[in-house]
């Protein structure tokens, strides 16, 4: 018999856990991204690739120095600055400056990451907030994204990388197609404008696979996730003029944003312990 | 009856190796015993004296506790304050049993007519002979049985859905009359109309075994029901909440080793002084379920199973979801002990906390509906309002939420603080209304 220690831990309960982890969810999504990121690579070789390099550059760049800055660990081991980057990438329009693509990481990562509280604690989607800002700052340079141009492959990279994120059955599966459902129903009863259907699948399943996945800033119940992406895919329809706009779709999303702490609060669950006290009530 | 959505975990059972060996025939003796008295009860015995296996040694002070009675034979060598599994400061009578020779095993008389017992006997025999309900709210079982008497279904329940723990299933394998009998006479006591086993559904032989013996004794108002095999359905709250929705009163569910110690109290007089208990875990040598005597060491409980191969780096009371972890190994065996867990550091590791990510899965994991991420983020914010309204209080503590958690938060901590702070902020609420 082995000799045993004379105290042991005691922590709370549950004294197991799951394999999950922050740093598996977001190098998850990275992975994800990665059919696309590499047809992108493919069909818009160097301007994509140039626009891939700065991203990443400057992302891990500016959580290296705002973690310095904010006195945090740097945690870029999570691999959320490498998510922010690929996004901003993704969602930059072609000939765009390189300076407007550090300035969206900055914007990203420290304005709307960083000055709303860091990691889990900031309201908007911080690469929206980053591409929503640019283009009220700089609509000349700004465009529709380089790789959302009519292209089968490109839209099934983007298939691809969904079914990869139901595979990793992290966040609610209908949630995608709960956005391209109201969202095109949106779109018909408004006209059916949508003028090019590639471009706008494209965007739309883009939408709805990669930048409605970021659970800080959704709401805390599925019932609340469901309104908020129908309320996101109701705006992005009304806003966007013509077809499917990512500016349009990217407003939207923060405008719900907005009213996710509201979404939080009515929406909640009710323990089961109350609901009968409640029907009570409703019936007298 | 309807049945709601069951919600929960499907955990990685871990029981097969304390199922390997289930000899239940003999009662592990050890050296020593630290007999805990419960609340309530005084000593009857002084140091000294000499007692034997199932003598009282300790008797009520009200009406609504039990008489205690020692597990082994032997000398009373002390009667001082102890710490118990759950924390708490107790009495505890050390009796130090006789070296050589070993007392025989106790044999207990049958009662005459013991199915045939009235009601009142039935109460009598239980406070009397000491018996207690064996899980962890440790509820005298008459006192238990006169607060339910509008109860009109008995829910035995044979489900353990935390990992490691096997006792009330070999207690079942072996001993399935003796615990339907005990059911019939707590079915008779209560003056309930129908009994539900309930098993969990990956636990077929269970399952199968009591379906054919009420089949054998012709009982129509008995049935076998399966239960969802996820943390934490099964336990006693929630087979009331999903079988009797918003007629919780209706039911009375108890543990099928309580109904055990209730068959062998009434059939054959024998005082509650032991429990089976399944000691387990990654360190011990040979895991297995047994029968303890009350008051025995969880080193000595390690003992009987051959020690540990490795030093663990948790004792756990109980599973590794909802369990206690013990600072060593001195604390006793209670009557809410199902099992002894020496766990290694690579299943208990704790990973640094990390900020929320709100991903849902706590609220979506939750058996009770409520929204731990909200009560935790609010009580860290100092809004007990909001953790009020999210169901702070309706918290059964399974430890699901912490289970699930990517970021790793103290979830279970973050609520007990939410329920003290809601607790302080009522009381404060009420000096400020009445001036």
């Amino acid at each position: 018999m082995a000799e045993t220690p004379k105290t042991f831990s005691t922590t709370l309960a549950p004294h197991i856990h799951s394999a999950d982890s922050v740093a598996k969810r977001y190098w998850g999504q990275v992975a994800a991204l990665m059919p696309l990121v590499l047809a992108a690579c493919f069909f818009r070789r160097a301007e994509f690739l140039h626009a891939l390099l700065l991203s990443l550059i400057s992302a891990v760049a500016f959580e290296f120095f705002s973690a310095k800055l904010f006195e945090k660990k740097n945690k870029f081991y999570h691999g959320e600055a490498v998510l922010i980057a690929l996004l901003t990438a993704v969602l930059m329009p072609s000939g765009c400056p390189a300076s407007a693509i550090i300035l969206a990481n900055f914007l990203a990562l420290v304005v709307a990451k960083e000055f709303f509280g860091g990691m889990g604690e900031y309201l908007f989607h911080p690469v929206l907030f980053a591409r929503v800002f640019l283009q009220g700052g700089v609509p000349g340079l700004m465009a529709e994204p380089m790789v959302f141009y009519g292209n089968g492959w490109i839209l099934a990279a983007i298939g691809l990388g969904g079914l990869l994120l139901l595979k990793q059955r992290r966040g609610y599966w209908e949630i995608p197609f709960l956005y391209l459902a109201v969202y095109s129903f949106s779109d018909l009863a408004l006209g059916c404008r949508a003028g090019d259907p590639l471009g706008f699948f494209t965007g739309v399943l883009f939408t709805g696979f990669f930048l409605l996945v970021d659970p800080v800033t959704l709401p805390l119940t599925r019932k609340g996730t469901r309104w908020f992406v129908s309320g996101a895919a109701l705006l992005g329809a009304l806003l966007s003029p013509r077809g499917f706009s990512i500016v349009a779709a990217g407003s939207a999303i923060l405008l719900m944003n907005l009213l996710t702490p509201w979404l939080d609060i009515w929406l909640r669950p009710i323990p089961h312990s109350s609901r009968k006290l409640l029907k009570e009530g409703r019936a007298q | 009856m309807a049945a709601s959505k069951s919600v929960g975990i499907r955990l990685e059972r871990k029981k097969d190796a304390s199922l390997l060996n289930w000899n239940l025939k003999k009662t592990y003796s050890p050296e020593k015993v630290r007999v805990p008295l419960r609340c309530g009860s005084r000593p009857c015995v002084r140091a000294g004296e000499h007692v034997q296996t199932g003598q009282k040694i300790a008797e009520p002070d009200r009406p609504e506790e039990v008489t205690v009675y020692a597990g082994i034979a032997g000398t009373v060598t002390e009667i001082a304050s102890i710490p118990d599994p759950t924390g708490a400061t107790i009495t505890a009578v050390t009796v130090q049993g006789r070296a050589e020779p070993k007392s025989a095993p106790v044999v207990w008389e049958v009662r005459k007519g013991w199915e045939q017992i009235s009601a009142g006997e039935f109460m009598m025999t239980c406070q009397h002979l000491g018996l207690v309900t064996t899980d962890l709210s440790s509820e005298p079982v008459h006192a238990k049985v006169k607060k339910n008497a509008a109860a009109r279904t008995l829910i035995v329940n044979c489900c353990e859905p935390e990992p490691y723990i096997t006792c009330e299933q070999v207690l079942l394998l072996s001993h399935p009359v003796e615990i339907l009998k005990g059911a019939e006479l707590l079915r008779k006591a209560l003056g309930a109309e129908k009994i539900l086993f309930a098993f969990e559904e990956c636990n077929f032989e269970v399952g199968e075994l009591i379906k054919s013996k009420i089949f054998f004794l012709k009982w129509d108002h008995a049935e076998a029901r399966a239960v969802p095999a996820l943390y934490p359905q099964g336990l006693e709250k929630l087979l009331l909440q999903n079988w009797f929705p918003g007629k919780e009163d209706q039911a009375v569910a108890f543990p099928a080793s309580t109904v055990f110690a209730i068959y062998e109290a009434v059939a054959h007089q024998k005082p509650f002084y032991e429990r089976i208990v399944t000691v387990g875990g990654e360190c011990v040598v040979e895991p297995r379920s047994l029968w303890l005597p009350l008051g025995t060491s969880f080193r000595d409980a390690l003992h009987a199973c051959k020690g540990v191969m490795r030093e663990p780096d948790k004792m756990v009371m109980n599973g590794p979801m909802a369990g206690i972890a013990q600072a060593d190994m001195n604390v006793p065996v209670t009557a809410g002990t199902a099992a002894v867990l020496a766990l290694p550091k690579e299943i208990v590791k704790e990973d640094p906390e990390e900020p929320c990510l709100r991903c849902n899965l706590c609220v979506d994991k939750c058996p009770v509906g409520i929204s731990p991420v909200m009560i935790t983020l609010a009580a860290d914010h100092g809004e007990f309002g909001i953790a009020a309204i999210s169901g702070a209080e309706a918290c059964i503590e399974c430890g699901n939420c912490g289970y699930v958690c990517p970021s790793k938060r103290p979830m279970l901590k973050k609520i007990r603080a939410a329920k003290e702070g809601l607790k302080t902020h009522r009381i404060r609420e009420t000096a400020a209304r009445h001036g």
